[in-house]
């Protein structure tokens, strides 16, 4: 397969090659495995790393910019504080895929597997699209699988996390083993509870439907409540009902949703509320 | 297509090279620049057969391209073992951590990393450092022996 390989250095350059039918990429970790199974063939590659912009900042949510890599997130101090983030980057790939990969690059790609795009629902992150630099809530910008809220000339320029104070998280990734893999089903959970009653809760979901889901009226059950075994069990089961999953190579549409309600249980029961 | 020309420090000397834009790391490092210890696996990023570290990274040169090599500091298996830093593959050696071999240096790659920042890895922090590299022969045991010895030889305790 041949192809030309673009560089550019500015933002414009970036968006001009982009409206021509250049593939971006930073890392390659998704485009590069794309192309040699065919599925994607660009006449142009077009390299984000010579663009420059800032790794990471922390002072005002966390801003994950497009270069910026998962080692770069999971080595940074200022990071350190969003840890159900941290505990999501370490279950990314593999350490030469961290090394590589970018979250930028991950919610471009929009996989309802993506592991850090499961994260962006739980933190009510906004993506920042270049080259106007508007911002776009993650929900809105996820349109389905492989599909984002992006004109021809526009990409990812970053994205921000807000950050979760005083939360109780928990994550969990199902797959075939640890690393490597493409989850069944994924569950990131975070709650903030007040003098033994839930005063928020953000529960989310990968690969169980086209995008990453929230259900926000079923979230609202808990608001008040004190987290008693028996309300998670009876949420669990209406999670079950609501998320709509597929049957793939990985697993049945079935046993995702059995699933998605014991992964709720589980979550329940390991973070000691 | 127009070839590209790039500059890198390979194994510790700069070199020059015309590459064509869509040449992958992995196949300019073989081929062209004789470094055969950088195999090919599954070209998918999922077997590790492939690393290499740049800039002090492990990374798949099968998911690179070449012109991405350009003013980077890249490092194979050759020059780990011309540098002198032999006691990574004489671990391996010595324990049997070596079958078929085809693994084996992506794994000595991706070891050396981590000991160049942790020489003293507890079993789980060498489990999370080689779970992108895959050895369909061993089943694991004795490379991770491997690795806790290199460590203790670069450490220099006696083992």
């Amino acid at each position: 397969m041949k192809f030309n390989y673009a560089a550019p250095v500015t933002l414009e350059e970036l968006s001009e090659l982009k409206k021509g039918g250049g593939k971006l990429f930073s890392g390659g970790t998704d485009l590069f495995v794309k192309m040699r199974a065919g599925v994607l063939k660009p006449d142009l590659v077009v390299d984000t790393k010579k663009v420059e912009t800032p790794k990471l900042e922390c002072d005002k949510g966390l801003r994950i910019y497009m270069n910026t890599t998962y080692t770069d997130i999971l080595k940074s101090g200022c990071a350190r504080k969003y840890s159900l983030l941290m505990k999501i980057l370490l279950e990314v790939g593999s350490p030469q895929i961290r090394n590589r990969g970018t979250p930028v690059g991950n919610l471009g790609n929009a996989s309802p597997a993506g592991d850090f795009l499961l994260s962006t629902y739980v933190y009510d992150s906004k993506v920042i699209v270049g080259p106007s630099m508007r911002e776009v809530p993650v929900k809105n910008f996820v349109k389905g699988p492989g599909k984002v809220d992006l004109s021809d000339e526009e990409f990812i320029y970053a994205v921000i996390l807000e950050p979760l104070e005083g939360y109780t998280t928990y994550y969990e990734k199902v797959g075939r083993r640890n690393s490597m893999v493409i989850s069944i089903a994924s569950i990131a959970v975070a709650l903030k509870i007040e003098s033994g009653v839930i005063e928020d809760a953000r529960i989310a979901y990968g690969s169980v439907g086209p995008t990453v889901v929230r259900f926000t009226d079923l979230e609202e059950k808990l608001i008040g409540e004190r987290p008693k075994k028996e309300l998670f069990e009876s949420l669990a089961m209406e999670y079950s009902d609501r998320v709509k999953p597929i049957t793939d190579v990985r697993a049945s549409a079935e046993y995702r949703k059995k699933l998605t309600g014991n992964l709720l249980i589980k979550a329940y029961l390991n973070m000691n509320l | 297509m127009i070839a590209i020309k790039i500059s890198f420090k390979l194994n510790g000397k700069w070199v020059e090279a015309d590459v064509e834009p869509y040449k992958r790391a992995l196949d300019f490092l073989r081929d062209d620049m004789g470094m055969t210890s950088v195999k090919e696996g599954c070209s998918e990023g999922e077997c590790g057969a492939c690393t290499i570290i740049v800039n002090g990274r492990n990374v798949h040169s099968c998911l690179m391209l070449a012109v991405e090599l350009d003013g980077k500091d890249v490092w194979t298996l050759e020059g780990i073992i011309e540098s002198g830093e032999t006691y990574i593959s004489e671990a391996y050696a010595d324990v049997g951590a070596v079958q078929c071999g085809f693994c084996t240096p992506g794994f000595i790659v991706s070891t050396k990393v981590l000991l160049d920042e942790n020489p003293n890895p507890k079993e789980e922090d060498i489990k999370k450092a080689l779970e992108g590299n895959i050895c369909r022969c061993t089943g694991y045991a004795r490379i991770i022996e491997a690795v806790k010895e290199a460590a203790r030889r670069k450490r220099g305790d006696a083992s």
